[in-house]
């Protein structure tokens, strides 16, 4: 299985097609994930990143096109089972009614793996931080919501998975639940080499937690990269130029969107930081922020900062040795430079 | 209001000294609900479980009909079931008139579309995260038919008390069917009605007090299940 399998993408998605309401379609025209990649799916809400993931998770169907998995059609290929080796959490998590250890002991007795059941199950419960002893007998009324989610996805890592999906794994709990989901996570893929698929408003620690971001909007895949998405209106200045008006009354100008409401891209690698207000550029945006946050990205030696504009959160990449130059520490106030035909239109 | 304190006092005493007729009624009241109870359920919850779980044409008629016959009339179903079980009905060669199988038989009727009814709301309200939940955690086909069952225990459980509340307390059935024959097929409830109608306070007292504390149980049990559910 392995040798036949070893050179194919774990998935290769091909024009799929997802209509969940008349106001709201999936479109995805090709989409590669590599065996153990993680890949990290961002965008704002209603943008389709927990449609494409219970797709991925072959929860739902396509209507259209085909998602092959292992080289296999997934949904018309049965022999393959290939579902099997895929699981998926989701955004608000259920837990069955039954205690902690029975609900992490569900899917390994449901494959009839009852073999040393006690030991996977204590592992996977340390594995997110909840201690066996305490936690295996309490029922599922007796849990915050933070411990919950933990038990979920304890659930998940219990069957040491080939793909592990996540829905906004930290969404809606407390930061020292949120940690530990996020140290859980990347402590198993270090120790089973478990392939991840992730989405999260948290673009910050979804760029340092996987090897590359997509960016959904409106169903429709809109950049491979960890971009910015400033959504309008755009009101007409002068010619061909328009600007979108921010909370401080300041204005980030664009070059002729294809209509007032359109939402622009700006790729983080197009935006300058610098620490005072640059004189005699040429480009139009020069706009005064707060870094709220830094991470490194993936695989890549990149720093991305995270710059509070007025209220809108924008994230620029620049390298390691220009954050150091620059003495770039949250908190600093700094001033963003990019041109307005860097904003994009899809 | 005398007579009514002497029955009281009077009904104690039967209960505390251990009165054989007093506990026969009780025995065969809970016998027969008992009975009842278990057919309704064998019966009741698969169909419970098919109505509240799977969507499929007719079915919002097929749950008025089941929500109308909640308020079946007991005597209705005294009359339906006695001309079927009577010597000249098309059962009567089982001679099931005038037995405890026969009122037990009458009350499964009575009682069956509470099971459903609740069964098949306690499955309807089921999360809706539930089934994606299963299915994501590698469940199949009837471990998530199996699975579902098991999260709405509680709501299926609290069905069977209704109904076993139900089949206590109910008198037009035990009268027409078990013809409240002493030391046979009298219940507590048709001992009552007997006992007042001849002016015997005291015996119908001391049932009216094990009636109640049968639904005061019966409703502990009720109000500790909804809480889990």
């Amino acid at each position: 299985m392995m040798e036949t399998t070893a050179g194919l993408p774990l998935y290769l998605v091909e024009n799929i097609e997802y209509r969940l309401s008349e106001h709201f379609e999936l479109r995805v025209p090709r989409l590669v994930v590599n065996r153990g990649e993680s890949l990290g799916v961002a965008g704002p809400s209603g943008g389709g990143k927990s449609t494409l993931l219970s797709l991925l998770a072959f929860l739902d169907k396509p209507q259209r096109g085909r998602i092959m998995f292992n080289g296999h059609d997934a949904w018309y290929d049965k022999s393959d089972n290939s579902n099997k080796g895929v699981t998926h959490l989701s955004q608000e998590p259920y837990l069955l009614k039954r205690s902690v250890f029975d609900n992490v002991a569900y899917p390994l007795k449901i494959r009839g793996r009852y073999g040393s059941i006690k030991k996977k199950v204590y592992e996977a419960l340390d594995m997110v931080g909840l201690k066996p002893n305490v936690f295996a007998s309490r029922r599922w009324y007796e849990l915050s919501g933070g411990e919950a989610q933990r038990v979920a996805l304890a659930a998940r890592l219990v069957l040491k998975p080939q793909v592990l999906i996540l829905d906004e794994p930290t969404s809606g709990i407390d930061q020292t639940n949120a940690l530990l989901i996020k140290e859980a996570i990347t402590s198993f893929r270090k120790a089973y080499g478990t392939s991840l698929i992730m989405a999260s408003h948290d673009t910050l620690w979804l760029a340092g937690a996987t090897d590359r971001v997509i960016k959904l909007f409106d169903g429709r895949i809109v950049t491979t990269e960890s971009a910015n998405l400033i959504p309008g209106p755009w009101i007409k200045q002068e010619k061909e130029l328009f600007a979108k008006k921010l909370a401080d009354e300041r204005l980030i100008y664009a070059v002729t969107p294809p209509h007032s409401e359109a939402t622009g891209i700006l790729d983080p690698s197009d935006i300058i930081i610098a620490l005072e207000p640059p004189m005699e550029v040429s480009a139009q945006n020069i706009l005064p922020g707060r870094i709220s946050r830094m991470t490194a990205q993936g695989k890549e030696r990149a720093i991305i900062v995270e710059v509070i504009v007025a209220d809108i959160p924008l994230s620029c990449r620049v390298t390691r040795q220009g954050a150091r130059q620059l003495g770039l520490l949250p908190g600093k106030e700094v001033w963003l430079v990019f041109k307005a035909s860097s904003i994009r239109w899809e | 209001m005398d007579y009514i304190l002497q029955g009281f006092l009077e009904g104690s005493r039967l209960l505390l000294a251990g009165d054989n007729e007093t506990y026969t009624v009780v025995f065969t009241t809970v016998k027969v609900s008992s009975l009842s109870i278990t057919a309704s359920l064998l019966i009741g919850v698969p169909l419970g479980f098919l109505l509240g779980y799977f969507e499929f044409p007719g079915q919002r008629h097929i749950k008025t009909v089941v929500d109308t016959l909640l308020a079946l009339p007991t005597v209705v179903v005294g009359l339906f079931v006695y001309a079927f079980v009577s010597r000249q009905g098309p059962l009567g060669e089982l001679g099931l008139l005038f037995t405890i199988p026969g009122i037990a038989i009458a009350q499964t009727i009575l009682v069956t579309p509470i099971v459903v009814s609740l069964t098949a709301t306690a499955i309807e309200s089921l999360d809706r995260r539930l089934r994606p939940t299963l299915v994501a955690l590698g469940a199949r086909g009837n471990q998530i038919l199996l699975t579902s069952v098991m999260e709405a225990r509680h709501g299926i459980a609290a069905a069977a008390v209704t109904a076993y509340g139900r089949a206590i307390s109910e008198v037009g059935v035990s009268m027409m069917i078990g013809g409240n024959i002493k030391w046979h097929t009298r219940t507590i409830t048709t001992a009552i009605s007997l006992e007042t109608a001849k002016g015997e306070f005291a015996l119908g007292m001391a049932l009216g007090m094990v009636l109640l504390l049968l639904a005061l149980i019966v409703n502990a049990m009720l109000i500790a299940l909804k809480k889990k559910a």
